[in-house]
């Protein structure tokens, strides 16, 4: 409860404040997308794990309608941008080592579905009427569903209620420790960009001219030509 | 020798295996991440390089990286600094990847792949793509002729290239510096254009075709050719050090006008006269004329020069600009050299093969490789485990997911086939292509580079524009101005192109357009740009056995051995790697049927 109530007034926030122009919408449109197309990308690295083709069949749907989310967000992303969508960059990893069960790469989708269903969820909420609360109110539809659907999945893949229970909150926890770990990230990124700035302003004086000089040359004297070693 | 090639950290990471000489495999990351000119780090490739050679890190010898960080970093640092005091953000966002991650690529390389420092070396951007050009060209000597957007400091490079007591021997002739890059003008003009640069270049060199000659001497004084062959950037126009200020400048407006408005679709087709062309489309339309001209005349005075330097029959191009498949039409045609090669992939995710190839000839490989790679080298797949599932898949399911815009009132079911005679399975395919199909066709190894050749395609007859236009709509999204391709078996190759066979030479996988003559257009139109021009990939039955049977037996039923292949990828995202991709955008698009293997996929109803 207390963690809806702190992620809807987050949302609400961020709708308020940050969500002021155009293409700063553009850009969180991306980001769906691009968080819709790393679920099908996720889904496809464990369907290939499973060997029941009807539990195949039952993922390659699942990834048809991530797919189709990540279409309409992609489509929505035009009605803001001010320029082409370019491909996401989203570093990919296997969520689990190759011999891990697969069951337990649905307990990743399934908290992930979660996660994302109640920020869509809220952010349609928020917003004022216009294409994406209506894109976001058709994926939520969708979604809800699959919340379901992965939950059963982990105990058709051979789960006990237990383990599944076990695996979730291990999950979840992971997951709070990466978006503490991104907050992190942000502000060390803050503290390098003061530092960095500080650094430009006191190195800029002293090598701009040799810089400019530099790029002034229109050949390039040294011969980078050979193979080196990382290694004297 | 067991030579693990790794390119990545700009765009198109990508790896390859050479063991003894012979290149094992090389994949782009992209194909594995689902991520367009993916450009981190190659983890996935180079998972796959060492399962296909059946190796572990333990056993690799070397590992090559396709740039030398360090020679990138001072050129960085003086790009982002040149312009103080009003570059403080570029330089902030730049320091932050070099510091942080880029400038420790090759540390970072030998950490992921497990393997030890010592083993891992790394060579100079152009001197990368140089080998990657010459390595696989199958000539003993030859001119080496680079030109991209930007390497370390270089943006274009002459070299000379040979094979003396079996070793490659490349050596610098010319560097032309940054900024003064056709590749980095090229796509200054792609944005400008309204398209992704870096990846949307081809929409460009498709837009230039309804171009007229408005805008070509003001593009000739920005990019000014010098009298030694080589060219100079006026840099007034251009932003490249300021990269958070747009790519260009307002000179460049006040030149050119506004550049394209979000939104504003481009009313030209490559079918022919599509409506009423506005003043805004004919003017970006004339812009993309006006630099594609002067990039064919500086790469082809580039050619001349090398070729006084070099005067040998032989010439080896790389580098992004030599994905420019006009621009090579034109060097094959009024160029100085008689035989041109373009590797399978010239961009940088290729250099990954060529620098594999050359560390493993120049240290000491007792079968060092002179001899051609083809572009079928990715991965491969274990089809027959996916062809089950479909029995499972429900037909009321997949119509809720359809691709946005196509009905989804039609009530089909999915059935399959598989078949064990191979001339049964071509049979089958030939007619329903014929029948006016759009058939999804995926066999065996990927393809290296951008361009699908027969294994990762999508097929149609050429002759039904009506039917192209219903492949952009339904399947690809396209936009109407980009032509297809057209694949056609050797045989009809000298019936349709009215170049001969011999001057196209090795560039047979789409790297250079050709004219289709005159008496033939009408049976191939909808692989034809709107000047009568085609990309086309000639493929004999060395090539890909499969594929040209295919071609000859749709010969067999239409009296011309051609159709339309054009890539298969859904808008937005990779060539597609796996079947389950294959699968995934078979149900959702408008194609008719899918080709898995020797397994044919189709919505009955």
């Amino acid at each position: 409860m207390l963690r809806d109530f702190l992620e809807r007034t987050r949302v609400r926030f961020a709708v308020r404040f940050r969500w002021t122009s155009r293409p700063v919408v553009a850009e969180a449109v991306r980001g769906f997308s691009a968080t819709e197309a790393d679920g099908v990308w996720h889904l496809q690295r464990g369907m290939a794990r499973l060997t029941d083709d009807r539990q195949r069949a039952i993922m390659l749907t699942h990834c048809l309608e991530e797919e189709c989310h990540a279409e309409a967000f992609a489509l929505t992303y035009g009605e803001y941008a001010d320029r082409p969508l370019t491909p996401a960059a989203y570093e990919r990893r296997d969520l689990y080592p190759p011999d891990a069960p697969p069951w337990k790469t649905f307990a990743f989708v399934h908290v992930g579905e979660e996660e994302a269903t109640s920020r869509f969820r809220y952010l349609a909420e928020a917003l004022d009427d216009g294409p994406l609360k209506r894109v976001l109110s058709d994926v939520v539809r969708d979604e809800e569903g699959h919340i379901d659907l992965t939950r059963r999945m982990l105990v058709r893949l051979g789960a006990s209620d237990e383990q599944v229970t076990r695996e979730l909150v291990r999950v979840r926890l992971v997951r709070a420790w990466e978006a503490w770990m991104r907050n992190g990230r942000q502000i060390i990124d803050h503290v390098a960009t003061a530092m960095l700035s500080g650094l430009y302003f006191l190195l800029g004086p002293l090598v701009a001219r040799t810089a400019r000089r530099r790029l002034e040359d229109p050949l390039v004297r040294y011969d980078n030509n050979a193979v080196k070693s990382l290694t004297p | 020798m067991k030579v693990l090639g790794v390119s990545y950290g700009y765009h198109d990471s990508s790896a390859a295996l050479v063991v003894d000489g012979r290149l094992v495999t090389a994949a782009a990351e992209e194909r594995f991440t689902r991520q367009k000119h993916d450009a981190q780090f190659p983890q996935f490739a180079i998972e796959h390089c060492l399962k296909e050679g059946g190796l572990t890190a333990a056993d690799v010898d070397r590992v090559v990286f396709h740039e030398d960080p360090h020679a990138k970093f001072s050129r960085v640092l003086a790009t982002a600094l040149a312009p103080f005091p009003a570059s403080r953000l570029e330089f902030v966002q730049s320091m932050k990847a070099w510091l942080g991650r880029k400038l420790w690529s090759l540390d970072t390389l030998a950490a992921r792949t497990g393997v030890a420092p010592e083993k891992v070396r790394y060579l100079g951007h152009h001197f990368s793509h140089a080998v990657q050009a010459f390595m696989g060209s199958g000539f003993d000597e030859s001119a080496i002729l680079i030109v991209d957007a930007v390497g370390d400091w270089a943006c274009t490079a002459l070299y000379k290239g040979r094979w003396e007591n079996g070793r490659p021997i490349v050596e610098r002739l010319f560097e032309l510096g940054f900024p003064n890059s056709l590749g980095l003008v090229y796509s200054a003009f792609t944005a400008y254009c309204g398209f992704s640069p870096n990846d949307s270049e081809c929409s460009t060199m498709a837009l230039a075709a309804f171009g007229r000659p408005t805008y070509v001497d003001e593009v000739r004084k920005i990019v000014r050719a010098v009298d030694d062959g080589t060219y100079l950037v006026d840099q007034s126009h251009f932003h490249f050090a300021n990269f958070y200020k747009g790519p260009w400048t307002q000179k460049f407006v006040d030149l050119f006008g506004p550049p394209r408005r979000p939104g504003h679709k481009l009313p030209f087709s490559s079918f022919g006269p599509a409506g009423e062309i506005d003043a805004d489309s004919q003017r970006l339309a004339d812009a993309a004329y006006a630099i594609q001209v002067v990039l064919e005349e500086r790469v082809l005075a580039l050619a001349q020069r090398l070729h006084r330097e070099v005067p040998s029959k032989n010439l080896c191009y790389a580098g992004g600009v030599s994905l420019n498949c006009v621009a090579n039409a034109r060097l094959v045609r009024e160029g100085p050299f008689q035989n041109v090669h373009i590797p399978p992939d010239p961009g940088d995710g290729g250099t990954c093969v060529g620098t594999a190839l050359y560390v493993d000839a120049a240290e000491g490989s007792a079968t060092p490789d002179a001899t051609r790679y083809g572009p079928y080298v990715g991965s491969r797949h274990d089809i027959a485990r996916e062809v089950p599932m479909l029995d499972h898949v429900k037909p009321e399911h997949v119509r809720r997911y359809l691709k946005r815009g196509l009905a989804n009132e039609r009530d089909f079911t999915i059935r399959h086939n598989t078949f064990t005679e191979e001339s049964s399975l071509i049979d089958e395919v030939s007619k329903r292509i014929a029948e006016g199909q759009i058939v999804g066709w995926f066999q065996g190894r990927g393809e290296l580079g951008p361009r699908a050749l027969g294994h990762r395609s999508i097929l149609i007859r050429p002759d039904d524009v009506a039917l192209a236009r219903r492949l952009s709509r339904d399947v690809k999204d396209r936009a109407a101005f980009r032509p297809y391709a057209l694949a056609m078996s050797t045989d009809a190759a000298p019936r349709l192109l009215d170049v001969p066979l011999e001057k196209l030479g090795g560039l047979r996988w789409m790297q250079v357009a050709a004219h289709v003559r005159e008496e033939m257009r009408d049976r191939v139109r909808a692989g034809l740009h709107v000047d009568g021009s085609t990309r086309p990939q000639v493929c004999g039955p060395e090539d890909d056995p499969r594929f040209h049977a295919l071609l000859e037996a749709y010969g067999r039923r239409s009296g011309l051995a051609s159709l339309i292949n054009t890539s298969f990828n859904p808008s937005g995202y990779p060539i597609v790697q796996s079947p389950v991709e294959a699968i995934v955008m078979f149900l959702r698009t408008g194609m008719d049927a899918l080709v898995l293997g020797e397994t044919v996929v189709w919505k009955h109803g």
